[in-house]
């Protein structure tokens, strides 16, 4: 188990490596830089454009660049914003708290929303099944991003008084903070809840129907115990890939809902970032994303261990 | 509101200390400077006794890209030097020149200016203002090191001089018309402190507000400077500029009061969100900016003039207009908005103005192109809504002429690299404001990279807008840039659509005193007070 753990954090490195390159030259081979997406129709001297290009480094060549950068992030320095002039690294952890409380709602929500659906989807079967299916397709249709502008128009036009946008530090008031994060956590759920669901609903009629549940029910055990010892232990499995797996979905849903719920966390800042061609700044994120989706990846495989024995003695 | 200039009695006090020549002009002829556009009376009659206190929070779209004001080159940094920084002299809320950190100006002849600086005037760190932080902040402008984008609108300074502690004298090299306007506009010439470093993320000027704090992508606050010059103003104790990326959010926030005032690109949005509630107050867009589409000239068959006029004549501006920007809220457009010197008034008739397709396809007949044209990709700036329906409306219209183009909606910043290199066919963006017509037309100029880049090689052009640039009398400048505006129309160098405002602004009826400028600078704050 634990060589099965550190093998898995060892082939991080690598990856993440590749992904460091991917996140350089993409940003860089994207045409229009920060000095020209700043400045807009402004008018520059062309000589003006290069004094503050040469002032960003952004006048040497892409791999010295990118050398450079690498062994500045390998000691802990992800460099300056352009923007702000501030430190990446500064700027970016308190927004990183933000986006996991976020991201922690939404998983939370989604994984009970599924997994509850899914369950009653499959046990029941019939009119709930159906509900369960009708609804399922809507959310996959819907974006997220659609459904949190409704949520914000609306709340605007006939709640005036919630203040949506109140988005309050964990800090300053708990309680507040939590509940300025349910909406947002809400409109990033439901497209996720979704494929936990359909998959849950999926796992319980697969395994419902196996022999060794028909056993149990034979053998007279309630059908509670059945439920849980049979049912729900061996259904689990594909639901904890899935899960683990949409993580990656929720830290690129949080792009989008950040933005337009205002929240300052990880994904508005990358989406600013991005128009701005912000490099450090997106550089920085990208590495963090593809760390926490990686480790995340790391836990579903020790996890899966856990419940499947077969994985153990692979 | 606005402020008192020098009598005639105070500017003959000071003469005597100064070099004095033959011709000067008074602040009285400054008045009859600048745009001549009138502001909307009802907005001035806002009055009533300003009440002290409060906080105003302000929705903003972007966030700043640095605050020193000789370095920064985005535009969605204005609305914070706007309360940050002063200049000598300011746009008042009818778009005219009125002095602000000088008293008054003389100029002894066409190429210099002596400005009298106002005293007793502090900059936020304490520092007092003189002459020499004028001086200072010139310097830097011209500075090759600080690249600074001011260093082209003031290319015609030639020297700037510290007369006495309270007297500066700028030499040009030649009569510039524009000077004035340029000096007016904030941040472009507003003034700097000597030995302050980190202007970019630490503003130290003479404006209303003093920096407080930001967090990017949050909120910026600003707190009344208690040390402002101007009697009694800023009413206002604190102001809050709250970021909004999404034009939903924004019209959420304002509804919802979270914001007490914002803009709208969309005149559809704001007014939609004005008819939902009678406090809300709109603002009569001034037009400010034009809706163009450049043609690259260089190569067939946009380089052929009957090409050009063709598409121009296959093009009903109005049905755009109507369409896009719904009615009242912008007009015909030439390359000169309204608001400007010698703006285009939206009917005068112009060449090749009138819809008419039938010509337009006997003009592509006699080009040699009978069967029908296809000019490519079209670009347009894909986060501007506005500009992707009126790119597919002209689409529509050209396609009737058998002129067809294929839409292409680009990201901004790769857009700009290839406007400025001329690396397209046709294309669609709209400038950001800017303080004097020539900015505007000197892009045609064949000797300016962007003119070069798309082929313009017309000398007789050339030398109207070089002269138009040196006209010092307001009336025959006008009459000049008509005239430019008559030749361009007339060659279809270009094709011109509508003019617009930058930004629709609206308010919760509570705030008071505020006027919107046609530059979109919210330099008024400074008089907003809150009376709920």
């Amino acid at each position: 188990m634990i060589r099965l753990a550190l093998t898995r954090v060892a082939w991080m490195v690598p990856i993440l490596l590749g992904v460091s390159v991917v996140a350089f030259l993409l940003m860089r081979a994207l045409p229009g830089d920060f000095v020209q997406a700043s400045a807009g129709t402004t008018e520059l001297a062309p000589e003006a454009l290069d004094t503050i290009r040469r002032s960003l480094g952004l006048d040497r060549p892409v791999w010295e660049q990118y050398l450079d950068w690498l062994a500045r992030v390998l000691a802990g320095d992800f460099g300056t914003s352009f923007v702000t002039q501030r430190p990446v690294l500064d700027e970016l952890l308190p927004r990183l708290l933000v986006t996991a409380e976020l991201t922690f709602f939404a998983g939370l929500m989604a994984l009970l929303l599924g997994a509850g659906s899914g369950l009653a989807a499959a046990r029941l079967r019939g009119r709930v099944d159906w509900l369960v299916r009708t609804v399922n397709g809507i959310l996959l249709a819907v974006p997220n991003f659609v459904f949190a502008t409704l949520v914000v128009l609306l709340a605007g036009l006939y709640f005036p008084e919630v203040g949506i946008f109140n988005y309050t530090p964990f800090f300053t008031d708990p309680l507040g903070n939590i509940g300025s994060m349910l909406l947002p956590a809400l409109s990033l759920a439901l497209a996720v809840s979704v494929t936990i669901s359909e998959n849950t609903r999926a796992a319980v009629l697969e395994v419902s129907s196996q022999d060794f549940v028909m056993v149990a029910r034979a053998k007279g055990l309630l059908p509670r115990t059945v439920l849980r010892n049979y049912l729900v232990r061996n259904a689990l499995t594909p639901v904890i890939t899935v899960t683990g797996l949409q993580l990656a979905s929720l830290l690129g849903g949080s792009i989008l809902i950040e933005t337009i719920f205002t929240i300052p966390g990880m994904g508005q800042h990358l989406f600013e970032s991005v128009t701005t061609r912000n490099y450090p700044v997106i550089q920085a994120i990208v590495l963090v994303a593809a760390t926490i989706v990686l480790l995340v990846n790391v836990l579903v495989d020790i996890a899966y261990a856990r419940v499947d024995a077969r994985v153990r003695y692979d | 509101m606005s402020h008192p200039g020098p009598t005639n009695e105070e500017l003959e006090l000071w003469l005597p200390t100064v070099a004095l020549g033959v011709q000067r002009r008074s602040l009285l002829q400054l008045a009859l400077m600048g745009a001549g556009l009138a502001a909307s009376p009802s907005l001035l009659a806002q009055s009533g006794v300003p009440k002290r206190g409060g906080t105003l929070t302000i929705g903003a779209d972007a966030d700043p890209i640095g605050l020193d004001p000789v370095t920064l080159t985005a535009f969605s940094s204005y609305d914070f030097t706007a309360q940050l920084y002063t200049g000598l002299l300011r746009w008042n809320a009818e778009m005219k020149i009125e002095p602000d950190l000088a008293t008054g100006y003389l100029a002894p002849n066409d190429t210099t200016y002596i400005f009298r600086l106002r005293q007793g005037v502090k900059f936020h760190n304490g520092q007092p203002f003189t002459a020499e932080d004028v001086k200072h902040t010139f310097d830097r402008i011209m500075d090759p090191a600080s690249a600074s984008p001011s260093a082209v609108l003031f290319a015609s300074v030639k020297a700037v001089t510290v007369v006495e502690p309270f007297t500066v004298k700028f030499e040009l090299k030649a009569p510039s018309a524009t000077f004035l306007s340029y000096m007016a506009t904030n941040p472009n010439g507003v003034i700097v402190p000597r030995g302050v470093v980190d202007l970019r993320t630490k503003p130290v000027g003479t404006g209303p507000f003093v920096f407080e704090s930001y967090e990017p992508g949050q909120q910026f606050v600003l707190k009344a400077n208690p040390n402002y010059y101007e009697d009694k103003q800023p009413y206002l104790d604190t102001l809050v500029f709250k970021f909004f990326k999404d034009q939903a959010s924004l019209v959420s926030a304002l509804r919802s009061k979270a914001i007490d005032m914002t803009w709208f690109k969309d005149p559809k949005v704001s007014a939609q969100i004005v008819k939902g509630s009678r406090e809300l107050v709109s603002a009569p867009g001034k037009t400010s900016r034009t809706f163009p589409v450049w043609f690259n000239i260089k190569a067939k068959p946009l380089s052929d003039v009957r090409v050009r006029r063709a598409l121009s004549l296959a093009t009903d501006r109005k049905a755009c207009l109507q369409t896009v920007l719904g009615s009242g809220a912008g007009k015909v457009g030439a390359m000169v908005p309204e608001s400007q010197i010698g703006g285009y008034d939206g009917v005068s008739p112009l060449p090749y103005y009138k819809t008419d397709v039938a010509a337009a396809k006997k003009l592509l007949t006699e080009a040699g192109y009978a069967g029908g044209l296809d000019l490519g990709d079209y670009i347009v700036v894909a986060a501007n809504a506005l500009d992707v329906q009126c790119a597919q409306i002209l689409q529509q219209q050209w396609a009737a002429a058998g002129i067809k183009v294929n839409l292409k909606p680009m990201e901004t910043a790769p857009l700009i690299g290839l406007w400025l290199k001329g690396d397209y066919t046709i294309m669609s963006i709209a400038l950001s404001w800017s303080p004097d017509p020539d900015a505007i037309v000197s892009r045609l100029l064949s000797t300016h990279s962007q003119g070069k880049g798309i082929g313009m090689a017309d000398a007789q052009l050339d030398k109207m807008i070089e002269d138009a640039r040196a006209i010092l009398d307001v009336p025959k400048r006008a009459a000049a840039y008509q005239q430019i505006q008559k030749h361009v129309a007339d060659q279809a160098y270009l094709l011109q659509i509508y003019q617009y405002p930058l930004r629709w602004e609206a308010w919760w009826s509570y705030v008071k005193g505020y006027v919107p400028l046609a530059a979109n600078i919210r330099t008024f704050v400074r008089a907003a007070y809150i009376s709920k």
